[in-house]
């Protein structure tokens, strides 16, 4: 038990600036996955049939390709002109690769908003978009808060894929250098799991906490 | 609209015809509202009633002929239905209050990102509507928290937070517990002495008794029968409608 205290107390500095970078990535990825997830939503659920094209194109492409080749594109593979910092094209593979993930999820929650909320919204005065934006989505994402919950779980665990493929000093990269370094790789590990831990269960919280707030009663 | 100014009707009804598939729901309706008229719609269930309502302000779309509001074509109005939308109130049967937000916020709603009111003048707005249907204590409650009729009421105030011309009501009080029928059909009363020209589709016939001017009884997709309460109910013309009439009555 000593070692792995040893090992926190030596390199306590690195693991949280590994531990904060990843707070990072996943903070911008969860602001990426959400906002474009819900456009997703929207655009499969629009009456327009080439507007649900684009959302359905999206998620096949986005849920099809494997998220560490999608970092490798964003990274290595677009041309000179845009070139995306590490972080920056880490986070956005992940938020755009989550995105797919919640866009699915809201649309199932656009079904369980009943048409009576969009026959009072359109009475209302509102235009077809009005009714999305302000009764249904609302409502359909306030519905999926469990399953979206559990997305960004595994989002949060994804992103540890990040760190390797791009060379980002996030948490999996530090335990991973520390490892090397004092070839005390259960104890670095350990570590890094007790990180990643701290974002998920707080997550669990979160999403626990919104679920009793936000919670629909119909 | 110069048309509305001059023969006063609000809503104007031309051969209207509806089909689902190959259900002729409406067949060839004509009917025409003046302002300040309070007209109860009358009929027995899949008769057109409800579709005709919704055809009003363009929840449905026709298949033949025209509806007129205020002169202005619902049927080829296009986008600017919205706009013809927001000057009619629509009650439904099943209040359709959105759950997410609050009793005010409901009413505040409309007025504040339909018609770009301020935040202070929807809410005094929606303040003053919640006494005027007797339940300004719920401000703040979530509409699950509320009773049918409460809910009711609260979409009532909600449609008239966007003060309309025009109220349809599309059987107000069919989802209510009986003791919750009377507190809605009494602000509706209320609203037709003020002069709001109004449709209401129901089978309450105590109140078209009461307030209505014209009970319109629709069968099968036709109008079969238009006149005042009173000769509706003792000079029935038609045998559908006096079928329906005994039934009603005596039941």
């Amino acid at each position: 038990m000593g070692e792995f205290w040893g090992v926190l107390e030596r390199y306590f500095p690195e693991f949280v600036s590994g531990f904060f970078v990843t707070l990072r990535l996943v903070g911008i990825s969860f602001a990426i996955a959400m906002s474009v997830g819900v456009v997703i939503a929207a655009f499969r659920v629009t009456p327009a049939k080439w507007v649900q094209r684009i959302g359905g194109t999206y998620v096949e492409i986005f849920r099809n390709i494997p998220l560490l080749v999608l970092l490798f594109i964003l990274f290595y593979g677009l041309p000179s002109e845009v070139q995306f910092s590490r972080v920056t094209a880490g986070a956005l593979g992940l938020g755009l690769y989550t995105a797919a993930y919640v866009g699915e999820a809201v649309r199932s929650g656009v079904f369980a908003v009943g048409q009576g909320q969009i026959d009072a919204s359109l009475s209302l005065g509102f235009s077809y978009r009005d009714t999305l934006r302000r009764v249904v989505l609302p409502q359909a994402v306030r519905t999926v808060i469990p399953p979206l919950g559990s997305l960004f779980i595994a989002m949060t665990k994804n992103s540890a894929v990040i760190g390797g493929a791009l060379q980002v000093q996030d948490l999996m990269m530090k335990a991973r250098g520390i490892s090397a370094d004092t070839f005390q790789t259960n104890e670095a590990f350990f570590w890094a799991a007790v990180g990643y831990l701290l974002i998920t269960v707080s997550l669990t919280f979160v999403v626990r906490n919104l679920e009793t707030r936000l919670a629909i009663r119909r | 609209m110069a048309g509305a100014t001059t023969n006063g009707h609000l809503v104007e009804l031309e051969s209207v015809t509806k089909r689902f598939g190959d259900n002729v729901v409406l067949d060839g309706v004509d009917l025409t509202i003046d302002r300040g008229q309070a007209v109860v719609v009358a009929g027995p269930s899949g008769s057109g009633k409800s579709t005709m309502l919704r055809c009003i302000n363009g929840l449905e779309t026709i298949d033949e002929g025209d509806v007129r509001f205020d002169g202005t074509s619902v049927a080829s109005a296009g986008k600017g239905i919205y706009a013809l939308r927001a000057e009619m109130g629509m009650v439904f049967q099943q209040f359709n209050l959105f759950p997410h937000k609050t009793v005010l916020q409901n009413i505040t709603l409309g007025p504040m990102q339909v018609k770009g009111l301020s935040e202070e003048d929807a809410k005094a707005r929606a303040t003053k509507l919640l006494e005027r249907v007797g339940i300004p204590e719920k401000a703040k409650s979530f509409p699950a928290d509320l009773s049918g009729g409460q809910q009711q009421r609260v979409a009532i105030a909600r449609a008239l937070a966007m003060e309309p011309k025009l109220m349809l009501f599309d059987e107000p009080t069919s989802a209510l517990d009986p003791e919750m029928i009377r507190e809605v059909l009494d602000v509706m009363r209320d609203l037709a002495r003020e002069g709001m020209t109004m449709i209401v589709v129901t089978h309450e016939m105590g109140f078209a008794r009461e307030v209505c001017d014209r009970i319109v009884f629709i069968d099968d997709g036709k109008i079969v029968e238009d006149a005042p309460p009173n000769e509706f109910f003792t000079q029935t013309k038609s045998d559908r409608a006096k079928e329906f009439v005994d039934k009603i009555i005596h039941h």
